[in-house]
């Protein structure tokens, strides 16, 4: 599935890596908001749906080499968090939906999660 | 003689002590410790207004302004208890002020500031700037403060570096024991630990150079995940600044990162999943959740770890450019 049609599916603003969206293919999806976890059990070319809206967000998805990242259910995402992504180049969507239902769209579309959590 | 001075002088330090204290006050100028927002009242207010201020704010005293924020009097507490004997808290304040007011320049120096305590007598100084209006007011308790926490900076800095610098980890390599030139260092970076949100900013620089360099993903991916916790807890627990070094081989990566501050008090607590020392708002970033130190040790091959209470964390991890070769070397020596 690519990025764009993950952001059609969650009805979710794109704010960085517009160019990038129909070659960005997403397969396993994580979702946390304690950034540790994310460095913890993630693995490359993850998609990360979080609560948070820090710049942290960007700069994990970049550490772990995710392939971007939904920021869900917050009202509004700061500028600070857009011009990091938008520096690492890392593609960045906004979606209002909860955690719960993001994440149960996305599955039964079909993507996968990370692999066993050893 | 106080105990402190004659301690001073027995060691020669009197004079290097009283010098060192004039210069502090010196330097320390009136903006740098007064007030820079100040309670004040229009002359109009009534004494029983300026009274209910004083109580909910605490304070002995109000500079009275125009609509202008001009300096026109000064109300003290002095004046509300005459107002309160006399029957006359309900009269406006414009009635009862001082209007002959001494006042502070923001510029002036912190030693001025203590002779007009002196001379004057008075419990505070309204601060105004050149066209006369209020920017401040300063207190005996600013000026103890103000100085209080210079003696603090200049004294833990001081203090923190050398304990550090003393320690025999300081020059040696805490996994393999050989001396270290960080100097030589192929990468270094300075933590800024002011702004929680720089957290990782180090990683991500690390993770630049090491992908320039060639290295395996996998590889750059370990390091920088790990490097990026241990930046993290510098920022978050040390309160203090820090360094990150990399030094490269041909056949690992070996990171170290250092800091000043608070230490740590049991390292094997730490060391535990799910142990945090870390304060609310840090699991707002998504940190603190325990996890720091066991996800550096998951994604290193080695890692060592001293520190002692007051004297920063230095905490060192080595990666293998290739684990199993790695590991069969650690296992036959």
């Amino acid at each position: 599935m690519t990025l764009k049609e993950v952001a059609e599916i969650l009805e979710a603003e794109v704010l960085t890596g517009h160019d990038k969206l129909d070659e960005i293919v997403v397969e396993r999806v994580a979702a946390a908001d304690m950034m540790s976890d994310v460095l913890a059990f993630s693995q490359p070319k993850i998609l990360l749906i979080t609560g948070l809206n820090t710049p942290q967000v960007p700069r994990t998805v970049s550490i772990v080499d995710g392939v971007g990242a939904v920021i869900v259910r917050k009202n509004m995402v700061p500028q600070t968090t857009i011009d990091l992504a938008k520096a690492l180049g890392i593609p960045l969507l906004h979606s209002r939906l909860s955690m719960f239902e993001a994440c149960g769209r996305l599955y039964q579309k079909g993507l996968k999660p990370v692999d066993s959590l050893s | 003689m106080t105990l402190l001075a004659e301690t001073l002088v027995v060691n020669g330090l009197a004079e290097d002590f009283i010098a060192g204290l004039k210069q502090i006050i010196e330097h320390l100028k009136v903006k740098d410790i007064m007030n820079q927002d100040p309670q004040t009242l229009t002359p109009e207010k009534s004494l029983w207004h300026a009274k209910e201020l004083m109580r909910l704010k605490k304070i002995s005293g109000v500079p009275v302004v125009d609509d202008k924020g001009k300096l026109v009097g000064i109300v003290s507490i002095e004046d509300i208890i005459i107002a309160l004997e006399k029957g006359y808290i309900r009269d406006p304040i414009e009635k009862h002020m001082s209007r002959n007011v001494i006042y502070l320049k923001p510029d002036e120096s912190v030693q001025t500031a203590i002779e007009y305590f002196e001379r004057y007598g008075y419990g505070r100084f309204p601060v105004v700037d050149e066209i006369k209006r209020v920017v401040g007011v300063i207190t005996k308790e600013d000026i103890l403060r103000g100085l209080l926490k210079w003696f603090s900076v200049v004294y833990t800095h001081d203090e923190r570096r050398n304990n550090v610098l003393e320690s025999e980890y300081y020059y040696r390599s805490l996994i393999t024991g050989e001396p270290l030139d960080k100097k030589g260092a192929d990468f270094a970076f300075e933590i800024d630990y002011s702004d929680v949100n720089l957290a990782g900013v180090g990683a991500a620089k690390l993770k630049k150079f090491l992908t320039d360099k060639g290295l395996p993903p996998d590889v750059v991916r370990r390091v920088s995940i790990a490097t990026y916790e241990a930046e993290t807890n510098v920022v978050i627990h040390s309160g203090s600044h820090g360094i990150i070094y990399c030094f490269l081989s041909d056949s690992s990566v070996k990171v170290r990162v250092e800091d000043y501050g608070k230490g740590i008090e049991d390292v094997e607590l730490a060391m535990q999943e799910g142990y945090s020392a870390a304060p609310d708002y840090v699991r707002e970033l998504g940190f603190g959740a325990g996890m720091g130190l066991a996800n550096m040790k998951r994604f290193s091959d080695k890692m060592m770890i001293v520190s002692e209470v007051g004297k920063g964390v230095i905490v060192e991890m080595l990666f293998y450019l290739d684990r199993e070769e790695g590991s069969k070397a650690t296992q036959n020596p």
